[in-house]
């Protein structure tokens, strides 16, 4: 009873804060100086052109009666029609979004795995040569600027040795070719997701280790390790069986919230692999005043966003009988 | 230990697949593989403003007449003749080629007449104010179309008929459509086209939105084995398939690798000297037809003064721009027409300090203002004639001149302009001008200067100027002074407005020649704005793969290229 009650607050609470995103995102835009038709500078084009396209654009409307339009459409569903492309928003961030989903999500469950495996090797072998080259190791790619490892990650493996495409997600060459068939075009993402997945993962195992080695060390400390230490099992089960799992707990937790952070993609790496993702979109969105894709693309990643934060809420409630509301 | 040998087993298999992929990828066709640095927004035509879609767009819709590549004169395109004018009548009559569209129907003069209804109907923006003056378009048959004009225009020959030609039989039933909504003109741009239907050389093939652009070679292009103009048309190529690169950099080395063909973007300064060593990739330079320039705020003190705005001119060194900013990549403008325009480029004009030394130019500037009244507490050149710090310079009543701010975009924007700011700064204040350069956010700048009107000086650029010189009455005529209004520097001249507007209605392409040359001379006499330069078109291409590249004004790109260009035979391949 006490759930619900706490889930009917939350929800109650992430309506208000949505409303408020809504509201600010609005302001947000139209106080940006420059509006989309100010960047059209061919002085050919007369001022009556000009009106026309505010027109078509509805942004010859005063300002509260296009924040009406706006609410209307959020709430219908119907995120309006972008200025630049012409086409409902919906469409095309919903065009973006299983790109974005499939490079990031796995790219964050590999760097999870990937920094959970050596995070514990880290813990277990804590103080040897091997700890500090993964301690050293995993801070420095961490701190790598990504743009630039992408562009030498493109530069040596695209390039110079050739082994992966250079940029963007699938070959025309594939997809033109009138026999290729699912399979070769799944094999033709696959190839073209291994640049951006190296890239990402290494940039992000780093900080999955740190809190899987930090984590394991303190689960060392526990009592049941040294009971299964005194049933007489072997090292080998102790750490892999009996203390990675329970130590792996906080990892869980932050790959949780990466993932929901995950739909805004990596402008960055998005742009330098010409990834067609949502990050991408959104950076250009902004920077050519399309407002309605703005928006829209802002008030998805705040609904996941928020949807993450109630399931977390929840799934801790349930799990930890501790927790109280 | 089994099942860690099964899944190295797998990854190897995986990564087999992927180096005969990448074999595969390597494997030549007979398709021309085009870089671009942005996808194309748009198959629709009339929402299509962007570089982008024109480059696809340019390809499928065709107008009525193009530029010549050389001389820039009118080629009949889908017409099969030059215009002739009834003087008496105001009426033009163009005859038609016979021509098919995509899909296998006869283009006729119905759908010369649609297109320019529609437009005028819906008042399609970019394209309304080429047809608004055309009173009625009348086809006396299918290959001939009479265009009645109201008035006489002279855009109709540089404007009107360089509209690409739409399709009756697709767009009716979307104007229908789109009349019956509340937002007519909203839905006509709106309207996704999926297949576009076209007299051009190529046609749509697949779009895979994000990733590429396939078209294909149209089977009913008119020109295909004709000689128009003194070239044999093809196509050459069968397909053309376009890709997009996030980055310059990314795309650079797409050609390098050869993983596309051409790179259908100007190339910055810095890939040159690498690109030029690679044997495979051909550059080529040409001119482009922009204006970069500085405008001044005549609407108040200080550069409210002519001789001011003159001082200023000669002390912009225009050499250093072009060779140490624009590293030899540009030229220098002295007119707000393009050189390479030369039809209507005015040649005559005042060159303010051209090939000066640094001293001779402060010593002219120093000598304009001396004589105009402006003093200094310490003047830049001393009773021996030599040049010293200049300090506190003050305006002919008396008033010491207020610091003043050149408005300019980001570094990251345009590192040109932002630069050449810092650079006239610095010459501006050898003479005690308080300048200070100001880089902006692109569109604070253009909010600050078209919309409020609110600065001193900025610097700005057209990257692509139309080549009807519509745009000088445009830029300077003071109804346009206003907010949003084109005449930014507020400029004020009742002469300039007399002769522009008679340019625009003056149908002789002679006398308008005459009156467009005048207005030049009265704004390099006014300064309204300083023409600074404009940047070289460097393209690059692989010589190995294609050749026939025909180039003109703003570079290979264009449609006489794509019906040109042939893939390179090699020996014993």
């Amino acid at each position: 009873m006490a759930l619900r009650r706490f889930v009917l607050r939350r929800l109650v609470e992430i309506a208000v804060i949505f409303f408020v995103i809504m509201t600010v995102l609005f302001i947000l835009f139209r106080l940006a100086p420059g509006d989309p038709v100010s960047r059209m500078v061919d002085p050919s084009m007369t001022p009556e052109d000009a009106r026309l396209l505010m027109e078509s654009m509805g942004l010859d409307q005063p300002l509260w009666t296009q924040y009406i339009y706006y609410l209307k459409n959020v709430v219908t569903g119907n995120m309006g029609v972008s200025f630049h492309y012409g086409e409902p928003v919906i469409g095309i961030l919903m065009d973006r979004l299983p790109n974005t989903i499939l490079l990031f999500t796995t790219s964050i469950i590999l760097s999870a795995l990937l920094g959970v495996f050596l995070g514990k090797i880290a813990a277990w072998r804590r103080g040897e040569r091997i700890d500090t080259l993964m301690t050293i190791g995993a801070l420095f790619c961490h701190t790598l600027f990504l743009p630039w490892l992408a562009l030498i990650m493109i530069w040596f493996f695209g390039y110079r040795v050739g082994w992966f495409p250079i940029t963007g997600m699938i070959s025309p060459e594939v997809w033109i070719h009138p026999d290729a068939g699912f399979m070769a075009k799944a094999l033709d993402v696959l190839y073209h997701m291994v640049l951006p997945l190296m890239t990402l993962v290494l940039i992000h195992f780093g900080s999955y280790l740190l809190v899987m080695r930090s984590s394991m060390l303190d689960t060392l400390k526990d009592d049941y390790i040294i009971t299964a230490r005194a049933k007489g099992l072997d090292e080998k089960t102790i750490r892999d069986h009996h203390a990675a799992p329970n130590a792996a707990l906080p990892v869980v937790t932050s790959v949780g919230l990466s993932l929901a952070f995950s739909i805004n993609g990596g402008a960055l790496t998005e742009t330098v692999f010409t990834w067609p993702g949502i990050g991408r979109e959104l950076v250009f969105s902004v920077s050519h005043s399309d407002y309605p894709l703005a928006q829209a693309a802002f008030l998805l990643i705040a609904i996941v966003v928020l949807v993450a934060n109630l399931v977390v809420d929840v799934l801790y409630a349930y799990l930890d009988p501790r927790i109280r509301y | 230990m089994i099942s860690r040998c099964r899944w190295l087993s797998h990854l190897c298999l995986l990564f087999t697949v992927m180096a005969i992929m990448a074999c595969h990828e390597e494997s030549r066709s007979n398709a021309l593989k085009i870089g671009l640095a942005e996808e194309p927004r748009t198959l629709n035509i009339w929402l299509a403003s962007d570089a982008n879609s024109r480059k696809v767009l340019s390809l499928i819709y065709q107008p009525l007449y193009i530029y010549d590549p050389d001389t820039l004169d009118l080629v009949p395109w889908l017409a099969e003749s030059m215009p002739m004018f009834d003087e008496q009548n105001l009426t033009y009559t163009v005859r038609l080629r016979k021509a098919k569209w995509s899909d296998g129907t006869p283009f006729t003069s119905l759908d010369v007449a649609f297109t320019g209804r529609l437009i005028q109907s819906f008042k399609v923006p970019r394209y309304s104010s080429k047809w608004k003056f055309i009173k009625q378009i009348e086809t006396p048959d299918l290959h001939t179309v009479v265009f009645h004009l109201k008035k006489p225009m002279a855009s109709f020959l540089t404007g009107t008929l360089f509209t690409p030609m739409v399709q009756e039989k697709e767009w009716a039933s979307v104007a229908e459509k789109a009349k019956t909504t509340e937002k007519p003109v909203a839905a006509l741009l709106n309207h996704r086209v999926h297949h576009p239907v076209g007299t051009g050389p190529f046609t749509l093939e697949q779009w895979q939105r994000g990733a590429f652009l396939h078209l294909k070679k149209s089977s009913y292009f008119f020109g295909t084995g004709k000689t128009i103009n003194g070239r044999i048309l093809g196509p050459y190529v069968d397909d053309l398939v376009y890709t997009v690169f996030g980055t310059s950099d990314v795309a650079v080395l797409a050609l390098k690798k050869g993983s596309i063909d051409m790179f259908w973007w100007p190339i910055q300064p810095g890939y040159l000297a690498d690109l030029s060593r690679q044997a495979d990739i051909r550059l080529f330079t040409n001119e482009k037809s922009a204006l970069y320039f500085i405008g001044f705020n005549l609407r108040h003190a200080p550069f409210d003064d002519p001789a001011l705005r003159r001082a200023v001119a000669y002390l912009i060194d225009k050499d250093f721009i072009v060779s140490r900013i624009l590293q030899g990549q540009g030229t220098k403008m002295f007119s707000v027409v393009p050189a390479e325009n030369r039809f209507w480029y005015a040649s005559d004009l005042p060159r303010y300090g051209d090939g000066l030394s640094r001293e001779n130019r402060l010593k002219t500037a120093y000598r304009l203002l001396s004589e105009a009244g402006y003093t200094w507490t310490v003047p830049p050149v001393d009773a021996d004639g030599d040049i010293q710090p200049a300090k506190a310079i003050r305006l002919p009543t008396g008033q010491t001149m207020n610091r003043f701010t050149i408005l300019t975009p980001p570094a990251d924007y345009d590192p040109h302009r932002a630069i050449s700011g810092l650079m006239i700064q610095e010459w501006l204040r050898d003479l005690g001008l308080p300048a200070y350069a100001r880089p902006m956010a692109f569109s604070s700048l253009l909010q600050q200067v078209k919309g409020n009107h609110d600065f001193d000086a900025f610097i700005l650029g057209y990257g692509r100027l139309r080549l009807d010189p519509g745009y000088v009455r445009n830029l300077f005529h003071s109804s346009n002074d206003k907010s949003r209004g084109w005449n930014m520097s507020g400029y004020h001249n009742p002469a300039f407005d007399r002769v522009a507007d008679r340019s625009v209605t003056e149908m002789d392409p002679g006398k308008r020649q005459v009156l467009v040359k005048e207005m030049q001379k009265m704004i390099a006499r006014d300064l309204p704005y300083i023409p600074l330069y404009k940047p070289s078109v460097v393209e690059a291409v692989r010589k190995d793969r294609f050749d026939g590249w025909v180039e003109m004004l703003e570079g290979i790109g264009n449609i006489w290229s794509m019906c040109q260009v042939k893939p390179v035979k090699h020996d014993g391949a």
